[in-house]
């Protein structure tokens, strides 16, 4: 039953890319994206229990890896598995000090994080600077340049299915073991031999790769990248898609990130109608944020996709 | 399972803000032996217990497991060594299920890392399987085989008490801590943890039993030690303990609960 929901799953959204009208497609990509950087968070907050408010920083991080490569001349295919390395070593530098941290302090730390990656982005010459890096050539797959964005569509949800198999392995395994019974009692899941601060910062990493490896995707897609390109509200956004899709689920991530994403699309609709005012979609946006995490924490706590198995198991 | 290892604990100090909980004590278990530990509330009871554990460093003085240093190594390292510990507080991991929590307890006896789930290579599933059945083994000795895959938490507290025990057992220890393990029990409990005890004991395992319930302590461990204010004031026999003048006014009172 479980393995027919994945390929029923696997099938509509490998089919939609040509199923959908040609100008939903960078929706289609951008919220594949969203997911798999929505898994890391998962993994960190559901799993390991250590909150991020900074993971658009390991976003931006692997798409000026990627970026940054490319435009020096490395093969595309390369620049992209750079990304989620690169992402991964500077989860470990920044992690190694932080993750002594804990709950809300751990939260500030990693938000500051990403406002001094912005900062040095911003300043930093060799990437760009405030202008940002423009010149990226597109992913290049066996000798063929991708240009269209079916073609991306295609590659960003081969990421999100490679980086949903990882978590889902790693959760149902010995480590993932460790890591669960770390987030519940830290003094006896070290009893029973688990090194808790290696393991976080293992997952720190390991989440910072997934956000790494679809920023690697966005930069060849996108094919310029500036500090504006990853806001703050990127990294909250990630956030409020885990905790609204359901935290400690393989899936919520994908149905947190689609909720989000199709509702701050239509409501973009909506307010660059004409006749709105030119704030509209700004202040929908925010809006949808701040009423759904309301909405979200108050009737379903724990997310969408624990909320409907419980449902499911209520009437079957 | 494993023999029990030697435990020596040799003028091991540890002080909160100047006040020392535990001071200079010493205190070696053989092989194989189960050791109860008394005192009145305070006595230092628990901090020496975390001093073993690796819960909490001692100021001062060393902690060997069968002549090996011990007492610098974090908790998760002294569990790889065969230190198996059993809380005060049923500390459970929620959102995991009694056989995962038990499995927990084999963390420190077994090796498959991230890089092995991930690719799910042979190692993985063969560790797996290995985990799995130990675990079931001490549900099964624990009385919880029917409880395997329920939520943790939602266990009633005896049950929580027995699953703490189940997951240190899934670790195979050589040494064993016990830090009040028959309180809030009831009294068929207590007797099912007692006769458990007394399984284990002949099975070799080395313990160390942290009880309030004096009684208990005397009916199952081979030789008690007594504290009082972080020293050791007595040890010996449970028949010569209880018979000991300094323990009787130090300890028991008049009218001993013993």
């Amino acid at each position: 039953m479980r393995t027919r929901t994945v390929l029923a799953a696997a099938a509509v959204t490998l089919a939609l890319p040509l199923l959908l009208p040609e100008r939903h497609l960078p929706v289609y990509v951008l919220l594949l994206l969203a997911a798999t950087v929505t898994a890391g968070v998962s993994l960190l907050m559901g799993y390991a229990g250590q909150v991020s408010l900074g993971q658009a920083a390991f976003y931006a991080i692997g798409a000026y890896a990627a970026g940054l490569s490319a435009v020096h001349g490395v093969p595309t295919l390369i620049g992209l598995l750079v990304a989620p390395v690169v992402a991964a070593l500077a989860a470990v530098v920044v992690g190694a000090p932080l993750l002594r941290l804990r709950g809300h302090h751990l939260a500030f730390a990693t938000l500051a994080v990403h406002l001094i990656l912005l900062s040095l982005l911003g300043q930093g010459t060799w990437a760009g600077g405030a202008i940002g890096l423009q010149g990226i050539p597109p992913l290049s797959l066996a000798g063929t340049p991708l240009r269209d964005d079916v073609g991306y569509a295609y590659v960003a949800w081969a990421v999100l299915a490679v980086v949903l198999l990882i978590s889902h392995n790693v959760v149902d395994s010995r480590a993932g073991r460790g890591l669960r019974a770390a987030a519940g009692s830290e003094i006896a899941a070290a009893a029973g031999g688990v090194p808790v601060g290696g393991y976080r910062l293992v997952v720190f990493a390991l989440s910072a790769a997934f956000a790494g490896l679809a920023g690697g995707v966005y930069a060849f897609y996108l094919g310029y990248l500036g500090p504006g390109s990853f806001p703050l509200l990127l990294s909250i956004e990630v956030v409020v898609m885990a905790v609204v899709g359901g935290l400690g689920t393989i899936t919520g991530p994908v149905v947190g990130a689609a909720v989000i994403t199709l509702l701050v699309q239509a409501l973009n609709e909506l307010g660059t109608r004409p006749g709105m005012p030119s704030y509209a979609p700004a202040a929908l946006s925010y809006a949808v944020y701040a009423l759904l995490l309301i909405a979200v924490v108050r009737y379903l706590p724990r997310g969408i996709v624990p909320a409907v198995a419980v449902l499911r198991k209520g009437t079957s | 399972m494993a023999a029990g290892a030697a435990l020596a604990v040799s003028g091991a100090s540890r002080a909160f803000g100047g006040v020392y909980a535990v001071r200079d004590v010493s205190l070696t278990l053989a092989p194989g032996e189960l050791r109860g530990l008394i005192g009145p509330n305070g006595a230092g009871k628990s901090t020496l217990f975390a001093l073993i554990g690796g819960q909490l460093r001692a100021d001062t003085g060393t902690v060997r497991l069968d002549g090996t240093r011990i007492d610098r190594l974090p908790a998760d390292r002294r569990a790889r060594l065969g230190v198996g510990v059993v809380f005060q507080a049923a500390r459970v991991f929620p959102g995991m299920t009694v056989l995962e929590n038990v499995m927990v307890g084999a963390h420190g006896t077994t090796g498959a890392g991230f890089v092995a789930a991930v690719l799910r290579l042979p190692a993985h599933h063969r560790e797996e399987r290995l985990i799995r059945d130990r675990a079931r083994a001490c549900l099964a000795r624990t009385g919880l085989a029917g409880w395997a895959d329920r939520p943790a938490e939602a266990l009633p507290l005896g049950q929580q008490r027995a699953l703490q025990l189940a997951r240190a057992l899934c670790g195979q220890p050589r040494l064993l801590l016990l830090d009040e393990p028959a309180s809030g029990l009831r009294a068929a409990e207590r007797e099912r943890l007692s006769a458990l005890l007394t399984e284990l004991r002949a099975e070799g395992i080395t313990m160390l039993l942290v009880e309030h319930d004096v009684a208990f302590v005397m009916r199952v461990a081979d030789r008690v030690t007594v504290l009082d204010l972080g020293r050791v004031i007595a040890e010996g026999s449970p028949a010569d303990v209880r018979a000991d003048p300094v323990v009787i006014d130090a300890y028991l009172g008049a009218g001993s609960p013993a």
